[in-house]
């Protein structure tokens, strides 16, 4: 015998689950980014109040229906209550799909009771974890699927009476292909009973071996044994240190054990891991007195942390911190390395009450590259450098740094630096194609460095600051005149300008992050002069421009 | 002085952003006293900048900028691969990749401009379509060829200078320079400045002035123009996207770096090239160069090939006599009289206007059709010709009407007249086209241009698509914009945009509709006018570049239809109507299927069905007469002769109901208001029409008769309140009116009174001509329908989507009239509605003894005839597949399902699907009862396997019949079997039938309610004429058209069909507001209010609304909104 849980309009009822006040509402569960948030689920009462899938946040808003952004975070842990529920009634439970669980209950009358009772148990028992379920039992797996998906609340099919009793439910609860579907639907075949009727032979003339699958679906047939759920393979090691640890050598003793045992684990199923997270559990009491960000770590990397993991946010947390790495690796002491620069980069907040570290098994990367492939430094020592530098540099300044196809001067950004993927001999480019952002069409902004008279038309170097230089300037007529920024100061000796560049209008000044993602920055404009300034060795020449948004002034650079 | 040299519109297409009434604008606005439009490849914009430019007193100079191919770096390989492969006329460009720029030219004479013409036509018929600029572009051989009359200027960064100088430095660019002198002559190329504010931009000017002054070249100083304003380089930009494809994330530096190519002002140039004041004073020099502007067209029309002994005039004459005997042989003397009279004064300024030519020409076409059959009609103000009455070119006795010559052709107005003929829709129309081809050559004749532009949805996608949204995003916007005709004043964009489900205040969204707002109106890329032919006597090429259009075969000219006008080029539209289509193909049915010939031209004139029909306004399917408004209008007006149907054409048009005409008219017609009239003297004018102004021509009379106007000035106010209208020109014109007006003794408030009904009807009104055209093809359709119902709406559903009712209603309304009609029947179908005899049992056999005693046998058949629709409406099923169908049926026909699978492999299984689902495969029968049916009569043998099978029999057959058997059992024929599937329900096989044909044959899904309907209190739509004015009544069925007409202060007009008929119901607009998705959304609705029953027009003024479940069939509506 099997028993099924199914929770109907599961998106709402992960929401709903979390906020009990909503259980008598009409809700509706949104999905996607503004500026289209549009409705994904919604539950009985929202359809009845007029909700459709698809129609936007705003329309959807015009009911009177409480509106819930979905969340893949309270949908799993849903889920994984769904899963905990059935697997406090039997050790052999199958995870058909986020909203539907299949347990075996075969010889658990002594334990539980008869079916009847035991399937009323489970709908109690998802009530009270907040998940309003049916619970069907029925001879065989799918059938008890169709059952639960079907009918509402218990229900119980004796064995033998499951095509009498399915005959009624529509023919999608078999979640059948479309264009089955479609032909079922022409054919005026709308429930079980009717599909269970057609003559066998004829059906898989028409519809072959998946009409008579469905067939004998329709007829509660289909005997199969269920698919266990296996547990997670978790790898993770934890200790709590009976003395609080201040210091990150003792800790790297500690790291260093865990690692070893980590490793060891991974290694004895032939895995590797291609990411690290380590738990610190802080002593509270001492967290209160320091002040905020070294929690999190360094003010200046706030930002950033907060992208890699919304959980270090909050103070009462422990302290996470993550190692992801390029490739699937397995070498505890690189780890070690790598931990130890991650903490010296990010120290603790507070002495640390116990060590918890997990890794993500990934299956080891193959050995060998191709022969002919160039040699790269190998991935791990890589790896080890970047991190180091990270640890100087802070994270978002280490990289390869990539040109952006913009005219806004000196516009680029970090990519993470990896190794590219080997790759076979490729042939040349052909000199004829060309492409955007290729070295070719940068050829008008080097135009005189092509001429073949470089006497005539010498080619300057600027030699850029980064950042450039906040300037004060006197203007005349439109013109600089006297420049003061820093040691550059002075009367402007001659001046040739303003050269003109502006771009990316179609951005606000402020970019709001959450749609913009692929984009850098917003709008700009600015007005640029080469001027030269006669200084204590002789004449320099600098190219200064004006920020026309803010009307500020800078030296960008000097010129050889 | 400076003048902007080098300028391009929004018609370089998404290489501009302006459309040159704003360049013109702005450089009145400048003081600039000339201005040149170089738009990429073409002279697209040409007429428009040249007549924005004269009305501003600015100069207009033409030119273009050309895409060049240098072939300077290319080895000799190469070039003679490419030579090779342009002269074989083939497009292989894989060996040849090369670089184009562009080289600005101006024209500087005539002989200029027509080289210019000839050089672009010559490029663009290189390739298709749209070609890359690498295959159309001009070489040097070119440039030789058509250079004289032109002046080169040498570009700016994509200029053959700069790309000279990127490639091979100075020299190179010297070199390129010195070459460009050899092609265009010393004293014609002028080195090109340009100070856009960019260093690279600067090293070449340096690089240019040091050239030119080794050359001795005059240096002069441009903007390169490409938008009006500096705010419109957002415009730009996003063009740029949309052309490379990409968005404007994506484009990166396609992008301009900043907006200084927009028209700036002398002061701002000269401060910019204060360091060359010669730069600046050569554009003065060279624009007084520059004689050529497009008042200077050369057009010449073709002339018509006559016999030696005769001139064209002669020959035009002759015709026309020939033709006036005909036409008015038979009137009475009097009408004889006035018919000569008009002629010759017709032809005496034909002749004066040396236009003998033209007439003869269209005269050609009209015969050309006639003798090939095609039904052929002129429409528009050249039924107001006699001359064209009588060479058969209209249809519409311009004397017995008392037509106004003046509003077709008149000596003043300087322009060529505008012949329109009307062709059936489709291949006919075609023959035509090819014939005016064939018969003035490929450089002889073209059709005109149809510039498409950016318009709400295009705008709101493309747009949408450059900012980055995605498809769906895209979708929503798209629908949200141009929802209905009518818009409440307080319904903001903002609003629209909330109720779609957006927030405006996204910055985002904010920009996009700031965008689409821009580019609205905006020319996007260039289309085929439908029917708009020019021709020419020769090269037409030298007048206007041509270039060829998507279709195989045809050529366009740049201009499109009004610009040609514009530029005095002559034209003829060839219009495809779809009532001709349906009148020339109910002709064919009827002398196919009846044996009888129904001959439009001599039609009974005053027939009493005809008038019964169009009184009780049983109009569905009538040409001009069938919509809601003119039904509403037709017991009212309740014509009794053919003036009437002239009238009822012309009254429901804007121009009438924005005036207020149509009111005044009806109550007068019904005796309810006396006769009167503005003033006595304009009694003949108006008397017909009961004093009320209801024609074009009417308004040109009462200006001829009350303010003394000529014809020729009469016509010139019209145009002047037309679609192009200027408040300028208005404003003269009315002052001219009212002085005309004082003289002859009329007082203020009859000439307030003339002024309303002059411009409320000059942008609106239907001239008289046109509407007695139209009255002739509406009566003709309303003859038809009441005789030759089967034909008549056969024809009508093979010609669809066409008219103001969707097939579903026409085949009810048929079937009220008694029309039996057959369902889709793979047996018996072909792709087209056809009509079958089923008189087998009505026939009554009479015989006479005659004279000589023999027996003589007639027989009185009462002919009727069933329409068995089509196959093309089963839909899903692609023309291909229905035509192997017919054809593989008429070889043998089917024997079975499985069998229809084999013999026609082109059908898939979701068309099998669809045949079955319809019903179309029910009469393919089984083996066995093939057999046993051989000798019975066709159709008791029809009814019998009615019986037997069903729609999912053959949909179980189809499953098994689609699927393939393997090649063991693939030859072994297999009969079909009965299933085990139930017959469809009532419910399954409207839904069946609405789904697959959208239409159902059966009982309108309304009748199967109709228990309940009762029980509600829901009268049906044939008992309300029944009922008293003022009487609550409910009213319900399937709404079939859904209209907010601008004219309606916001009311909506619901058609609800039901099976008695069409019942109508007005919705204030109070009542939609409350109800908008209801009444838009759903597709049966009761409706409760007030029964307004007045004059026999009947409706429900709605007081609540609510939706009907009545079925889930499809039902569709035709929503003008």
């Amino acid at each position: 015998m099997n028993a099924t849980i199914y929770v109907p309009d599961f998106l709402v009822a992960a929401v709903v689950r979390l906020e009990p006040a909503l259980r008598e509402k009409a809700v509706a569960v949104l999905e996607g980014e503004p500026p289209v948030v549009t409705v994904a689920a919604m539950n009985e009462a929202a359809a009845e109040a007029g909700i459709e899938p698809g129609m936007t946040k705003l329309q959807a808003a015009a009911y009177p229906v409480e509106l819930r952004q979905r969340s893949p975070a309270q949908e799993a842990a849903a889920h994984a209550v769904l899963l905990d529920c059935a697997q406090a009634f039997s050790p052999r439970v199958e995870d058909t799909a986020a909203d539907t669980i299949v347990l075996d209950i075969a010889g658990l009358e002594r334990l539980f009771g008869p079916p009847a009772k035991l399937a009323q148990d489970l709908a109690r028992r998802a009530s009270e974890l907040g998940l309003e379920a049916n619970v069907a039992v029925a001879a065989n797996p799918d059938a008890a699927i169709h059952a639960a998906r079907g009918f509402a609340s218990v229900t119980i099919i004796p064995p033998g009476k499951q095509a009498e009793r399915l005959g009624s439910l529509p023919v999608d609860v078999l979640q059948v292909a479309p264009e089955i579907l479609q032909t079922l639907d022409r054919w005026g075949v709308r429930n079980l009973r009717a599909l269970a009727a057609l003559p066998e032979v004829a059906i898989v003339e028409r519809l072959g071996q998946e009409g008579l699958r469905l067939q004998k679906l329709a007829r509660g047939a289909v005997e199969r044994p269920l698919v266990p759920a296996e547990p997670p393979l978790e790898f993770e090691e934890t200790m709590e240190l009976e003395h609080a640890v201040e210091l990150l050598e003792p800790l790297a003793f500690v790291l260093g054990r865990l690692l070893e045992q980590l490793c060891a684990r991974l290694g004895a199923r032939a895995l590797a891991t291609n990411e690290l997270r380590l738990m610190l559990d802080l002593d509270a009491a001492q967290i209160e007195d320091s002040p905020r960000d070294r929690v999190i770590g360094r003010s200046g990397h706030r930002v950033i942390d907060s992208a890699v993991n919304s959980m270090t946010r909050s103070p009462d947390a422990p302290m996470t911190r993550f190692i992801r790495l390029p490739l699937p690796m397995l070498d505890s002491r690189l780890f070690l390395k790598l931990l130890q620069l991650e903490l010296r980069a990010h120290p603790p907040a507070a002495p640390v009450m116990k060590v918890t570290l997990s890794a993500e098994p990934v299956q080891p990367r193959p050995g060998q590259g191709g022969l002919f492939l160039p040699a790269t430094p190998a991935p791990d020592r890589l790896e080890l450098t970047l991190a180091r530098l990270a640890g100087i540099v802070g994270k978002q300044k280490i990289g390869a740094a990539e040109v952006l196809d913009t005219h806004r001067p000196d516009a680029f950004q970090m990519k993470r630096f990896a190794p590219s993927a080997p790759q076979g001999l490729k042939p040349r480019r052909e000199s004829g194609d060309r492409e955007i952002g290729s070295s070719e069409h940068l050829k008008t902004d080097h135009l005189m460095t092509r001429s073949p008279d470089p006497a005539m038309y010498s080619t300057m170097a600027l030699r850029r600051f980064r950042p450039p230089l906040a300037a004060t300037v006197e203007v005349r007529d439109g013109e600089p005149v006297r420049i003061a920024a820093g040691e550059i100061r002075g009367e402007v000796a001659s001046v040739s300008g303003p050269w003109r560049n502006s771009g990316e209008w179609w951005k606000s000044t402020e970019t709001t992050p959450r749609i913009d993602t692929d984009d850098h920055g917003s709008n700009w404009a600015r007005d640029e002069w080469d001027i030269a300034v006669p200084g204590t060795q002789g004449i320099a020449l600098y190219r200064i421009y004006r920020d026309l948004a803010s009307s500020a002034w800078f030296v960008e650079g000097t010129y050889d | 002085m400076y003048v902007e040299l080098h300028s391009a519109s929004a018609f370089s297409f998404l290489e501009g952003a302006s459309v040159p009434e704003e360049l013109v604008d702005t450089c009145v606005a400048a003081e600039m006293p000339a201005m040149a439009l170089l738009d990429r490849d073409g002279v697209y914009g040409s007429p428009r900048f040249h007549l924005a430019a004269k009305k501003a007193g600015v100069k207009a100079h033409i030119g273009a900028e050309i895409t060049f191919l240098p072939l300077r770096h290319r080895d000799t390989e190469n070039v003679s691969s490419f030579k090779f492969q342009v002269s074989r006329g083939r497009l292989e460009t894989r060996n040849v990749k090369r670089e184009t720029c562009c080289i600005p030219l101006l024209a500087e004479s005539r002989a200029g401009y027509q080289n210019l013409c000839r050089l672009i036509t010559r490029m663009k018929m290189r390739g298709p379509k749209d070609a890359p600029p690498e295959v159309i572009a001009a070489c040097e051989d070119d440039l030789r060829e058509y250079a004289a009359g032109l002046i080169c200027l040498t570009g700016g960064d994509d200029g053959p200078l700069a790309a000279a100088l990127a490639e091979g430095g100075i020299d190179a660019a010297r070199r390129e320079v010195e070459r460009l002198v050899s092609i265009f002559g010393r004293e014609n190329v002028y080195v090109e400045l340009q100070r856009h504010f960019l260093r690279e931009e600067e090293a070449r000017n340096q690089a240019a002035v040091e050239i030119a002054r080794e050359l001795r070249l005059p240096i002069v100083a441009s903007n390169s123009v490409r938008y009006a304003r500096a705010w419109q380089r957002e415009i730009l930009d996003a063009f740029t996207a949309i052309r490379h494809h990409r968005t404007l994330g994506t484009a990166g530096r396609l992008l301009a770096r900043n907006s200084e190519r927009y028209v700036k002002t002398p002061r701002e140039m000269a401060h910019l090239f204060a360091d060359l004041p010669e730069a600046i004073a050569e554009t003065g020099q060279l624009s007084s160069r520059l004689e050529f502007t497009l008042a200077d067209l050369g057009y010449e029309f073709p002339r018509y090939p006559v016999p030696e002994d005769e001139t064209m005039m002669s020959f035009l004459r002759k015709r026309t006599e020939e033709g006036a005997r005909e036409r008015y042989g038979r009137a009475d003397r009097h009408l004889r009289q006035r018919a000569r009279r008009q002629i010759e004064r017709e032809l005496a300024l034909i002749e004066k206007l040396d236009l003998a030519g033209y007439f003869l020409i269209v005269w050609d076409i009209v015969r050309f059709c006639r003798e090939q059959g095609i039904l052929v009609q002129g429409r528009g103000s050249a039924a107001n010709s006699a001359v064209c009455y009588s060479l058969g070119i209209t249809a519409v006795d311009p004397i017995q009407m008392e037509l106004l010559f003046e509003r077709f052709l008149s000596e003043e107005r300087g322009e060529w007249p505008d012949i329109d003929l009307d062709l059936p829709s489709g291949e006919q129309r075609e023959r035509a086209i090819q014939y005016v081809y064939q018969r003035y050559g490929k450089l002889g004749a073209a059709m005109t241009a149809n510039v498409i532009t950016y318009r709400g949805r295009s705008a709101a996608r493309e747009i949408g698509k450059v900012l980055g949204f995605d498809p769906e995003m895209l979708d929503r916007l798209a629908k949200l914009v141009g929802s209905w005709e009518y818009r409440d004043p307080d319904e903001t964009l903002e609003r629209q945009f909330r109720d779609g489900g957006f927030d405006l205040t996204h910055p985002r969204l904010r920009k996009f509709l700031e965008l689409a707002l821009a580019v609205q109106d905006l020319p996007r890329h260039l289309g085929q006018h439908s029917g708009g032919m020019v021709v020419c006597q020769g090269q037409l090429d030298s007048v206007v570049p041509l270039e060829p259009a998507t279709m195989p075969g045809r050529v366009v000219v740049q201009w499109d239809k009004e610009d040609c006008a514009d530029m005095g080029i002559i034209k003829v539209d060839l219009l495809g109507l779809g009532m001709m289509a349906v009148l020339e193909d109910s002709i064919a049915m009827i002398h196919r299927d009846y044996g009888e010939e129904a001959d439009l031209a001599h039609l009974p004139a005053d027939d009493p069905a005809v008038y019964a029909a169009l009184q009780k306004a049983d109009t569905v399917g009538m040409f001009q007469v069938e919509s809601r408004a003119q039904m509403s209008c037709l017991p009212r007006l309740r014509p009794k002769c053919f003036y009437d149907i002239v009238v009822e054409v012309a009254i429901i048009r804007p121009g009438p109901i924005v005036g207020q005409m149509v009111n005044p008219y009806l109550k007068r017609r019904q005796g309810r208001e006396p006769v009167t009239y503005p003033h006595p003297s304009l009694e003949p004018v108006l008397a017909r029409t009961l004093g009320v102004p209801l024609f074009q021509e009417q308004l040109l009379r009462m200006a001829m008769i009350a303010a003394g106007f000529t014809g020729g000035e009469a016509e010139e106010l019209r145009r002047a309140f037309g679609f192009k209208r200027s408040e300028l020109r208005m404003r003269d014109i009315e002052v001219k009116l009212r002085a005309g007006m004082e003289r002859n003794g009329i007082a203020p408030k009859a000439q307030q009174q003339i002024v309303n009904s002059i411009t409320s009807f000059a942008l609106y009104g239907f001239p008289e001509s046109h509407a007695a055209s139209f009255a002739l093809l509406a009566y003709a359709s309303a003859w038809l329908k009441c005789h030759y119902l089967a034909a008549f709406t056969a024809a009508l559903l093979n010609n669809q989507p066409m008219g103001f009712y969707h097939p579903s209603t026409i085949v009810k309304d048929a079937q009220r009239h008694g029309l039996k009609f057959k369902p889709a029947d793979v047996a018996r179908s072909k792709r087209l509605c056809t009509l079958e005899d089923v008189s087998s049992f009505t026939f009554h056999v009479s015989r006479k003894e005659t004279a000589d005693g023999a027996q003589r046998e007639t027989r009185n058949v009462k002919r009727d005839f069933a329409v068995r629709l089509g196959l093309r409406y089963v839909k899903g099923l692609r023309e291909e597949a229905a035509r192997a169908l017919v054809r593989e049926r008429e070889r043998r026909p089917f024997a079975s399902i499985d069998e229809l699978a084999r013999r026609v492999p082109e059908l898939r299984k979701s068309e099998l699907a669809a045949l079955a689902e319809v019903g179309a495969l029910n009469s393919v029968s089984s083996f066995e009862f093939q057999v046993s049916s051989e000798n019975e009569p066709a159709n008791l043998k029809l009814e019998t396997r009615n019986v037997k099978h069903h729609r999912r029999d053959a949909l179980w057959q189809v499953e098994k019949a689609a699927r393939p058997p393997g090649p063991l059992l693939e030859e072994i024929a297999e009969a079909d079997a009965a299933s085990p599937l139930p017959a469809m329900s009532d419910e399954e096989r409207l839904v069946a039938d609405f789904r697959g044909t959208g239409l159902t044959l059966g009982p309108h899904p309304m009748a199967y309610r109709r228990r309940e309907m009762d029980a509600l209190g829901v009268r049906p739509a044939r008992e309300l004429p029944g009922l008293p004015n003022g009487k609550r009544v409910r009213a319900a069925g399937c709404v079939i058209a859904r209209q907010r007409p601008g004219t309606a202060r916001g009311f909506v007009f619901l058609s609800l069909e039901d099976e008695t008929g069409i019942a109508n119901a007005i919705i204030t607009p109070d009542l939609f507001e409350k109800n908008r998705l209801l009444l838009v959304g759903e597709q049966f609705l009761l409706v409760e209010g007030v029964l307004q029953n007045l004059d026999n027009v009947v409706s429900v003024k709605a007081e609540r609304v609510m939706p009907l479940a009545i079925t889930g069939a499809a039902t569709r509506s035709h929503d003008f909104h």
